[in-house]
């Protein structure tokens, strides 16, 4: 009983872990249409960006953070506009600015190889306690990534909801053409997006940071995560990717209660198959 | 030297591996990511059926390959039945879970050590135990893959392919079974991809999942992208530059502990060049010219196509209750319509009345909320469209849906029923059959053209076409179903009188032939002088029913629509 | 007259066959077929960190009989077979090496049938699976047998007094055959086997794994973890708030930085690089390392460190530049020095035994014990 506790609590924490990778993955997907493979390695990049700051340039943890989260954001938004916004402007068919997409990872994965080296970074001086549920552990990393969600989800969707650019990013997510024509700047939303998603996902690289170390092969399996949870959770919806990300977690750890742990992937997309089997378009549709 | 010749075999691996994968996501239009995994299927199954069972070659090749498919067919089946997003982490699961099995399932596939010690073939005594001995095998195989892709698209049924990735409901218009054909092209790819893994593990004597990751399928995938999807020299050509690309990188000189992470930084680069410069991929899709036509006798042309099958003035078909709810809304209401063969019946109303809907209903592009519809005395309830129009009742669409890229002749040819080239069995085992039925299918669309008059633009891709031309195609695509019923929505709106005038007669002899007609449309001048009955449709209900006089003295209607 | 003319061409005679060169020296280049990119990176980089000093060192000091080594390295891109027979192939026709340095089990197998036909010899340092034993008649491998150490590992653990033992290892065929290896030895020496968890390679997230070793309550945890895993173990164990102590068979500076701290305590029974007082050359080259590189030397940079000294010495001892000569002469006489701490004897098939050490983590830190058998009693 105790190690189903445990396995809740591990579910909801990478839950939130996901769930934060699939907010800003889906955030860019839903408005631009951009499979953006290279999200992976430059949520990879923000994890090098902090543990710089702190071991080569000795600034403090919370400074760390924000110079962290800044370069991402900067790095996000040069992506789109000096990578992808060529292609869109050529009208290229979505595979082939995934592929484009696909020569920035190798590109930025590498890179970071290069110049960081490929040993794990860790952040020694950051260190967290654990607490007990019962018979179960929950760590306070844990609980920090569960607060990440909470807080970003809520402020994501606030932001959606109530300021301006928040309703044309909507609009651009609901029907792009519609959203020129009523005189959105497309472009700009864009840089908005990625902007924003990049900066989302510094904050789990961070918390993965001081968890597990950083290495520079860290962002496929982010991604590729991501990706997942958006589509079971339904396109353009922040709600759907928050829900698609704890699904998948959840089930990779609750999944394994009883089943040998060699079957955990297995077993997550089974249950994920299942679920777009009931809803094909996803658990939700739309915002 | 060994190295070149080991790098000539890769690239006939992956020359397979590329054109296989073309077939699902350019040729079919389909995004998905399991390749990899057919690719490790065909290996394991192959060692396994060598080792184990002691088959010789090609045995295990051939048997994994049809394994293969099989397994490909199955995975995809409920994906391409719901379609969206779902074949995409349906095949990625394929992925993640065959690489599980093939690790954990230890009895037979030993695990995460791989199947070592794979037997080389032996041909007339010889051991296929080094590169240069190996490679006409692996060229012979790659060509031969490669001839049954390009079999594939060239035929009837890769035009049919060609036109469900433009447009799919279009294609399910013309009794296209669209599930069949992903279905097909996806075991076809699946097949193919197997015969590189069997081959793989006959050359390296060593197989094992590192091999078969995700990544190798985007490696695959950049490949198709690279060299243009739907072009299969394309994707070959894809192959042939990403084999030998990090090859040639490898001269470039750095230090050691860099020096491949830089290689792999230029060929990201690269690949992100090459497609700047050709977005489209190396070698862009053909488009097909038109087939040389042999010039048809002038003089009057017959109605195209069966006779009709009922006699003039019984009803064909009939719907009763109709009723559409889209949550809330009442798109149709207790709709009851009766069609009679020999008739024009004009259905009219508002913007947003539910003729379409009605149209969708009658044809299964939608299921009704309520009420039955029968053709021909028995319930076409449920059936899927394609299999309604290749019964006999058929639409056309009010946004043309016309097959843009495809030439005008390829337009009406692809609607053509009863192809046997639309099946992939007929496609490789009765060449000859189907070869001839083009051959005449060819002439039959021909004289369906010059029914329309369009004769002249058969070659012209039909996005070059005039307004007036584009209408003018939409019913000739919808003649050459030779469904008995033809619904068509709005075929006349746009077009100036003059060309009106010419069109009238092709629908009038129509009727005379004994088709059944229904047509919706605005233009109340094409009502008068066209529709026999007509029907008048508000808010989804079926207002009055009578002639088009009848219907435009009703003062009522007046005050609602004709004014 | 004819003496007085022919003195001076006497002359030149004499200076041209004095002048006339010795053998010429060649550069012999040795194979690398390594992990460059792609997730396992880090192998790549300290594995030819190793060999290239030794590489360094021994042309420094003239080189073998005047001939110099040269390294040609091949990326396997994280332990894929085809880069690796790409590269096998490449190397033996551009560069004509004779001996080739290997790492991970895949890339090895595949290149196995290549090295027999052409007779080229192969030296593995990485991980030690059952599978490569005789793949090659000419693979040796120069780290213990992965068996060996999980024997070593069970009887640890016996010693200790603990009775109930979970496990936790990598998904392929080394962490296959060590968890199955100390489970036979472990319930030979009477005890339980409470737990067996395993993780897909290149996995960071374990917590799962990790969950269910918890829940099955054992006495000690035997951790097959490699490098930075075996350290990111120990920590999620503390972090779940497990106080058993656990038992690994690598602890190096990666491990140090991944456990965060909490790695104090836990044993490590490895043949493993130390640097102790009775083993100057070791001593030597972890200083060598730290000079050029900074950090302290890694076990596998000491392994493949150790692999070119063993080619070195093979043409020392006159093999010639071939691969199959080469092996011969290794059977023939198949001890070495070993930078491990005295000598190492390649068995019959292939293995070379090193000693096998125990240690403690202590600040972080790998603590050299006592030396340990890796055969049961």
């Amino acid at each position: 009983m105790d190690l189903l506790l445990q396995l809740a609590i591990n579910g909801i924490a990478n839950g939130s872990h996901y769930a934060l990778l699939a907010i800003g993955f889906g955030l860019i997907f839903a408005t631009t249409g951009i499979v953006h493979f290279a999200y992976g390695p430059l949520y990879a990049l923000s994890a090098y960006f902090v543990w710089m700051s702190v071991a080569w340039l000795g600034l403090p943890f919370v400074a760390a953070l924000v110079a962290g989260v800044a370069a991402s954001t900067v790095v996000g938004m040069l992506a789109y506009l000096w990578l992808h916004r060529p292609f869109e402007r050529n009208q290229s068919p979505a595979f082939v600015v995934m592929i484009v997409s696909l020569g920035l990872f190798i590109v930025v994965e590498n890179g970071i190889g290069i110049v960081f080296g490929t040993d794990t970074k860790v952040l020694e001086e950051v260190t967290y306690g654990i607490h007990f549920v019962g018979d179960a552990v929950i760590s306070e990393l844990q609980i920090a990534q569960v607060v990440a969600l909470v807080l970003i989800g809520a402020a994501l969707a606030l932001f959606l909801k109530l300021t301006n650019y928040g309703k044309a990013v909507r609009a651009m997510t609901d029907n792009p053409d519609m959203a020129a024509v009523i005189g959105i700047d497309t472009v700009r939303i864009s840089v908005l997006v990625f902007a924003i998603g990049s900066a989302i996902a510094a904050i789990p690289a961070v918390l993965v940071l001081i968890k597990d170390g950083a290495t520079p092969a860290m962002g496929f399996s982010a991604v590729f995560v991501a990706f997942v949870a958006v589509i079971v959770g339904g396109l353009g919806s922040i709600r759907g990717a928050i829900l698609g990300g704890l699904l998948l977690g959840m089930v990779e750890n609750l999944g394994m209660w009883k089943i040998p742990t060699e079957w955990q992937s297995s077993i997550a997309f089974v249950v994920l198959f299942l679920v777009l089997l009931l809803r094909p378009n996803g658990l939700f549709k739309g915002q | 030297m060994e190295y070149l010749i080991h790098i000539l075999v890769m690239m006939c691996l992956y020359v397979i591996l590329s054109t296989s994968f073309n077939l699902v996501v350019g040729s079919a239009g389909l995004f998905a990511l399991s390749h990899a995994a057919f690719y490790a299927i065909g290996a394991y199954a192959s060692a396994i059926l060598i080792i184990d069972v002691g088959l010789p070659f090609p045995l295990p090749l051939l048997i994994g390959a049809l394994f293969t498919a099989a397994i490909g067919a199955v995975a995809a089946l409920p994906a391409l039945r719901i379609g969206g997003h779902y074949l995409v982490i349906v095949t990625l699961a394929l992925q993640v879970i065959v690489l599980a099995f093939l690790i954990n399932a230890q009895a037979i596939t030993r695990g995460p050590a791989g199947i070592s010690g794979i037997p080389r073939v032996e041909l007339f005594g010889l051991a296929l135990d080094s590169p240069q001995r190996f490679l006409p095998l692996a060229a012979f195989f790659a060509a031969f893959c490669f001839w049954i892709a390009w079999r594939l698209t060239e035929s009837p049924f890769g035009r049919a392919l060609r036109a469900m990735r433009e447009d799919e409901e279009a294609t399910k218009a013309i009794g296209k079974n669209v599930v069949y054909m992903k279905l097909s092209a996806f075991a076809l790819s699946a097949g193919l991809a197997s015969v590189a893994g069997a081959l793989l593990g006959r050359y390296v004597s060593f197989i094992s999942v590192e091999s078969f990751t995700i990544e190798e399928t985007i490696y695959v995938l950049a490949m198709v992208i690279l060299g243009g999807t739907g072009n299969l020299w394309g994707s070959a050509l894809g192959a042939v530059i990403l084999v030998s690309l990090p090859e040639l990188l490898k001269f470039v000189e750095m230090p050691a502990e860099i020096a491949d992470k830089v290689r792999q930084i230029l060929y990201g680069i690269l690949l992100i060049v090459m497609l700047r410069l050709r977005p489209e991929g190396l070698i862009a899709e053909v488009s097909r010219a038109a087939q040389r036509l042999a010039p048809v006798p002038a003089g009057e042309v017959p109605v195209p196509a069966i006779a009709a099958a009922t006699p003039a003035g019984e009803i064909t078909v009939s719907g009763r209750g109709l009723s559409k709810h889209f949550g809330g809304i009442r798109a149709v209401e207790d709709f009851d319509i009766d069609l009679t063969a020999g008739t024009i019946t004009g259905l009219i109303g508002p913007n947003g009345a539910g003729k379409t809907t009605a149209f969708n209903l009658i044809t299964g592009f939608l299921p009704p909320t309520a009420g039955t519809i029968s053709f021909r005395g028995r319930s076409v309830a449920g059936r899927k469209p394609h299999e309604i129009v290749r019964a006999g009742v058929a639409r056309s669409f009010q946004d043309l849906k016309l097959f843009t890229k495809m030439t005008v002749l390829d337009n009406v040819l692809v609607a053509l029923p009863r192809q046997s080239g639309d099946g992939v069995l007929s496609v490789f085992f009765r060449p000859f059959r189907v070869r001839a039925e083009e051959t005449a299918n060819i002439a039959r669309a021909v004289e369906v053209l010059r029914f329309v008059g369009l004769e002249d633009k058969a070659g012209e891709t039909a996005d070059n076409l005039s307004y007036a031309e584009e209408k003018l195609l939409v019913i000739a695509r919808l003649l050459a179903t030779e469904a008995e019923v033809l619904l068509f929505d709005e075929p006349l709106s746009g077009l100036a009188p003059t060309t009106l005038e010419e069109i009238f007669p092709v629908f009038r002899r129509l009727a005379a032939a004994g088709k059944t007609i229904c047509i919706i449309e605005h233009n109340l001048d094409v009502i008068k002088r066209l529709c026999d009955t007509a029907i008048y449709l508000d808010e989804g209900r079926a207002l009055r029913k009578g002639t088009p006089e009848e219907l435009m003295n009703d003062p009522e209607l007046a005050g609602r629509y004709f004014s | 007259m004819l003496a007085k003319s022919m003195k001076p061409l006497g002359f030149l005679v004499l200076a041209l066959a004095l002048s006339a060169p010795a053998a010429r020296a060649e550069t012999y280049k040795v194979g690398a077929i390594m992990a460059m990119t792609g997730a396992a990176a880090f192998y790549g980089t300290v594995m030819t960190r190793g060999a290239q000093l030794a590489i360094d060192e021994i042309n420094a000091a003239g080189g073998i009989n005047g001939n110099k080594l040269e390294l040609v390295i091949e990326d396997h891109k994280g332990g894929k077979p085809q880069p690796a027979v790409s590269g096998m192939n490449r190397m033996i026709n551009l560069h004509n090496v004779q001996a080739v340095l290997s790492s991970f089990s895949a890339p090895t197998l595949a290149i196995a049938p290549i090295a027999d036909e052409k007779g080229i010899m192969v030296l593995n340092g990485g991980g030690v699976s059952a599978k490569m034993i005789g793949a090659s008649k000419y693979l040796f491998h120069n780290r213990s047998l992965a068996t060996d150490l999980a024997r070593a590992l069970a009887v640890r653990a016996h010693e200790r007094g603990f009775e109930r033992m979970a496990q936790i290892g990598i998904k392929d065929e080394f962490g296959d055959s060590v968890i199955a290896e100390a489970s036979r030895i472990w319930k030979k020496l009477g005890h339980t086997v409470v737990a067996t968890e395993q993780y897909p390679q290149g996995a960071i997230n374990v917590d799962t794994q990790i969950a269910k070793l918890r829940a099955s309550k054992p006495d000690v945890v035997a951790n097959w973890g490699l490098t930075n895993e075996a350290g990111r173990i120990v920590k999620r164990m503390r972090d779940l708030g497990m106080k058993q102590p656990a038992i690994t068979m690598e602890w190096g500076k990666e491990a140090k930085k991944a456990a965060g701290g909490k790695g104090d305590g836990t044993e490590v029974v490895s043949d493993f690089f130390a640097v102790t007082d009775d083993n100057p050359w070791g001593q030597r080259f972890a200083k060598a390392y730290k000079d050029k590189f900074g950090e302290d030397p890694e076990y596998y940079a000491a392994n493949y460190y150790e692999n070119i000294f063993v080619i070195a010495e093979l043409l020392k001892r006159g093999a010639p530049w071939n691969g199959a000569a080469m092996a011969a002469e290794l059977r023939k006489n198949p001890t070495f020095d070993s930078v491990f701490g005295g000598k190492m004897t390649y068995q019959s098939n292939g293995v070379a035994i090193k000693r096998v050490g125990l240690f403690v983590v202590e600040n972080g830190d790998r603590k050299f014990v006592k030396l340990t058998s890796t055969k049961i009693d």
